[in-house]
């Protein structure tokens, strides 16, 4: 589209672009401000409350068991959804309606009605520990970026290539790894990668399976704020800023960041 | 190694559509067959058939003396040429050529000189170590055939290969895919909806409609006599013109058309006293002859410039025809003319219940 | 494997995982809500019965409602202006709707806490500018949860919206031109029919997203301005009365399904294309 756009329409945007990015900039100034409390602009410049995080156990703690729940669900996940995504693009024909839509289904049910199913049926009700409870959680709430993500890449693949393959002496199966995989790597990362962020971000589900013990980053920092109002909530948010980049950068470079307008 | 491929009642089915009935196709040793059709005729899912990517319902298929039927897709030895090409997006020029020998545990060294030596063969030398991506459209169709030739394969099938190039470049390939075909002595299987292209490059011909073959014969034959018609309006036929024999004399016969105008005609197995055929004509077999005469009366509608010849509408008693007049003599709109049928161009058919 | 199984082979371990851990505990849910001893409704009229549940229901529903209105101007005006930008403007713009997007939900409230704190940036610049004399309270406000909601949700709505204005043909746009339409009628008459269905679809993510969200109303909110998602929380994990939370999960999950429903269905019978 050419149309010249209204310069108020601009000046409005300009607005929302600042509203949008601007809380994150007061993030970062207080992260670095050299006072015991939160303020902005930063009073005096320290990396203190940085090293503070680190000496923080909880911290510590919690950030470890976030990333390894975000890989280990997001891996399960990635696991058994990368075959029911090829199940899905390969067997349009065959394959009925619903069943694409049951793997929309932790979309749609709300996060925090998950959280507190999942407490009450596996962690109460089956007995099953806290850390399993969360993976299987965790698994659930990526597994439609996963099959998303993922379908998206085997939509553009022209399953004649694994035919070619076939056809030249591959098994079904020797077929998938060595035509149909490399060819779908990009979504495969791009996938991982937005459900390991989203993972990694979820407050709704783990709220109700952390317990005393084990508990997430971001349900730490919750707890966290609730006690105290100093610079190491804003050095945390930082640091998760910073794994934003990355994550950002990553999708850039396999499926590109319009993928995410689609 | 050049070996028949024989497809014995064979039948196909999507869900509960029939989509290729009881179909029998013999292709003899170093032949190749086109199977001919619009979309949906069943011409390719009877390559897929063959291929192993589709099971039967019914019927058996053998190549040479081995039974195909319920043998897996990787282990029945084809060389597949796809309508995309289907090359390895991830593999170069060279891997890709290499990619069914690796599968036959031809060893490293062995396979990249075979692989170097086809993609020679092709007049490829030069891109062995480019991607898919970096080809054009002709070259790509060019590692598709190398592709699939290395592995020496008893057949060779291609579905719709030339569909995806322009027009030029379709004339230069499927001389190339015949000259590799005919030099290997391969014996294969070549389906497209493209007359022309069909009938240039194939031994024998298969016009499919609806799952079934309706006539299976050598292009020269199609062409001239075509056995119904179906057939002969793929060929070209135009004008179909239902008759029925009101007298017999000697070698000809006279036909009576709907509303009652009568033609003489050669006597043909068709045309039988007391029957109803149909004269089936190209627009070049219908000779304008202005004013009444011995040919179907007709009026002459709209015309068209053709540049080897003006083409007519033209009304007759049995309904409208396409006729070509030759472009020295212009006519106009509304001339009352007689439609003279020109034995070569025209061909007698029986009517289908 | 035979051909027919196939896919039902490959796809069991993920519709397991779903039906099994989805599907059962959040139907228990369900369960335990309509199974009261004293009748299956027996949950529900205690709970459209209560002066503080409704207040509950009809604040969130207000919030959500707003958050979504204000989005779909926001977001709509916004979306225009970044699929009209030059490509290098475009992808910058874009990179700065995805940063937000992507950064956790507890971070982004956690920047309204100290923007809109009584010692916040925002009271400190009212005082210094000399608008107010006493610093104002606006956080646990109605107000305060609806901003940073609407600074929740205003990116998806940018990112759902860029998508879909880009995919109107520009042929379209010239052809109205062509045909004497203004730039205001083109607008009116092809771009905004066409993007309904964007529209409609951001407006689901974005309702279902704040009518059952968590963290911001917690943060912001706090206990004044309980919502629902922070009213099941404090049910289940504080008074634990699970009946009690299954009740409110059971609504939640019927207002967001209706919706969902609903939506799609105008959605269906408003496309353009689909006629």
């Amino acid at each position: 589209m050419q149309t010249r756009t209204h310069p108020l329409l601009v000046a409005f945007s300009v607005l929302v672009f600042f509203f949008l990015l601007s809380p994150l900039v007061i993030i970062v100034g207080s992260a670095l401000s050299d006072t015991s409390y939160l303020t902005f602009p930063p009073q005096g410049l320290t990396l203190h409350w940085f090293q503070n995080i680190f000496e923080i156990s909880a911290f510590r703690r919690t950030m470890i068991t976030s990333f390894t729940l975000a890989v280990g669900g997001t891996a399960l996940s990635m696991l058994i959804g990368i075959p029911a995504a090829y199940a899905l693009a390969r067997y349009r024909v065959e394959v009925p309606r619903f069943m694409g839509n049951v793997f929309v289904l932790p979309i749609l049910i709300p996060e925090i009605v998950l959280g507190f199913s999942l407490m009450k049926s596996l962690a109460t009700g089956m007995g099953l520990p806290i850390t399993l409870s969360l993976l299987v959680g965790h698994a659930l709430l990526v597994l439609p970026y996963c099959v998303r993500v993922v379908g998206a890449s085997l939509n553009n693949f022209d399953f004649s290539i694994e035919e070619a393959a076939v056809s030249l002496g591959c098994t079904r199966t020797k077929a998938f790894f060595v035509a149909v995989l490399p060819n779908i790597q990009a979504g495969i990362i791009a996938g991982f990668i937005l459900a390991f962020i989203t993972s990694l971000n979820d407050v709704s589900v783990s709220i109700f399976l952390t317990g005393p013990g084990v508990s997430t980053l971001p349900i730490q920092l919750l707890a966290h704020m609730e006690q105290f109002f100093d610079p190491t909530i804003a050095s945390v948010s930082v640091l998760l800023m910073f794994v934003t980049v990355a994550v950002m950068a990553i999708v850039e470079r396999t499926l590109g960041l319009t993928f995410l307008t689609k | 190694m050049t070996v028949s491929l024989t497809l014995d009642n064979v039948s196909a089915h999507y869900g509960s559509t029939k989509v290729l009935e009881d179909l029998s196709l013999h292709v003899g040793e170093g032949e190749l067959v086109s199977l001919l059709g619009s979309s949906g005729c069943g011409k390719t899912t009877t390559l897929r058939l063959v291929a192993g990517f589709l099971q039967p319902t019914a019927g058996t298929i053998r190549l040479g003396e081995r039974d195909l039927t319920r043998l897996p897709a990787h282990a029945r030895n084809i060389g597949l040429v796809f309508q995309t090409y289907a090359l390895f997006p991830h593999l170069s020029v060279r891997d890709n050529v290499a990619f069914g020998l690796k599968q036959r545990g031809v060893g490293r060294r062995e396979r990249i000189r075979r692989a170097d030596d086809m993609i020679a063969r092709v007049g490829l030398e030069a891109l062995a170590d480019r991607h898919p991506a970096n080809l054009s459209g002709g070259q790509r169709q060019r590692v598709a055939l190398a592709r699939a030739l290395v592995i020496e394969p008893p057949l060779l099938m291609f579905d719709e290969p030339l569909s995806n190039l322009d027009a030029k470049l379709r004339v230069d390939m499927r001389v190339e895919i015949r000259r590799l075909q005919q030099a290997n002595g391969t014996t294969a299987v070549y389906v497209t909806h493209d007359q022309e292209e069909a009938f240039s490059i194939s031994d024998r011909v298969a016009i499919m409609n609806a799952g079934r073959i309706m006539q299976l014969d050598t292009p020269e034959v199609l062409y001239s006599k075509p056995a119904n018609a179906f057939v002969a309006d793929f060929v070209g036929f135009e004008n179909m013109l239902k008759m029925r024999v009101v007298a017999e004399a000697g070698d000809a016969v006279r036909a009576e058309m709907e509303g009652g105008a009568t033609i003489d005609l050669p006597k043909d197995r068709f045309a039988v006293p007391g029957r109803d055929f149909l004269l089936a004509a190209r627009p070049e077999g219908l000779l304008v002859v202005e004013g009444a005469g011995a040919g179907i009366p007709a009026r002459l509608g709209l015309r068209t410039y053709l540049g080897r010849a003006y083409q007519y509408q033209c009304d007759t008693p049995g309904g409208t025809v396409t006729a070509n007049g030759p472009l020295s003599m212009p006519m106009e709109q509304g001339t009352p003319v007689s439609l003279v049928p020109q034995p070569d161009q025209c061909c007698l058919l029986p009517v289908e219940a | 494997m035979p051909r027919k199984l196939r896919p039902w082979l490959l796809s069991a371990p993920a519709l397991l995982l779903v039906l099994l851990f989805l599907g059962l505990p959040v139907l228990s849910t369900l369960a335990t809500a309509f199974g009261d001893p004293k009748g299956p409704l027996a949950q529900y009229a205690t709970f459209f019965n209560s002066r503080f549940r409704m207040t509950v229901l009809w604040r969130t529903m207000e919030v959500a409602l707003i958050t979504t209105a204000v989005s779909v101007v926001v977001g709509f005006i916004t979306a225009w202006v970044v699929a009209q930008a030059p490509a290098r403007m475009k992808s910058l713009l874009i990179i700065a709707a995805v940063f937000p997007l992507l950064t956790g939900v507890v971070v982004r409230s956690f920047a309204w806490l100290v923007i809109l704190g009584k010692n916040g940036i925002l009271n400190d610049f009212l005082l210094w500018i000399g608008v107010i004399s006493e610093p104002l309270t606006m956080l646990y406000t109605k107000g305060s949860v609806i901003v940073a909601m609407i600074y929740l949700f205003v990116p998806l709505m940018i990112l759902t919206l860029v998508g879909v204005l880009e995919g109107i043909p520009q042929d379209l746009t010239d052809a109205a031109a062509s045909l004497g339409a203004t730039p205001a009628a083109t607008f009116r008459q092809v771009i905004l029919p066409m993007a309904v269905p964007g529209l409609i679809v951001g407006s689901v993510l974005v309702f279902t997203g704040s009518f059952t969200s968590y963290a911001t109303p917690q943060l912001l909110g706090g206990e004044r301005q309980m919502m629902m998602g922070t009213f099941l929380y404090q049910r289940a994990m504080v008074t634990f009365d699970w009946v009690g939370a299954s009740t409110i999960a059971a609504v939640m999950v019927v207002v967001t399904l209706t919706t969902v429903a609903v939506m799609s269905g105008l959605a269906r019978k408003l496309n353009p294309v689909a006629g």
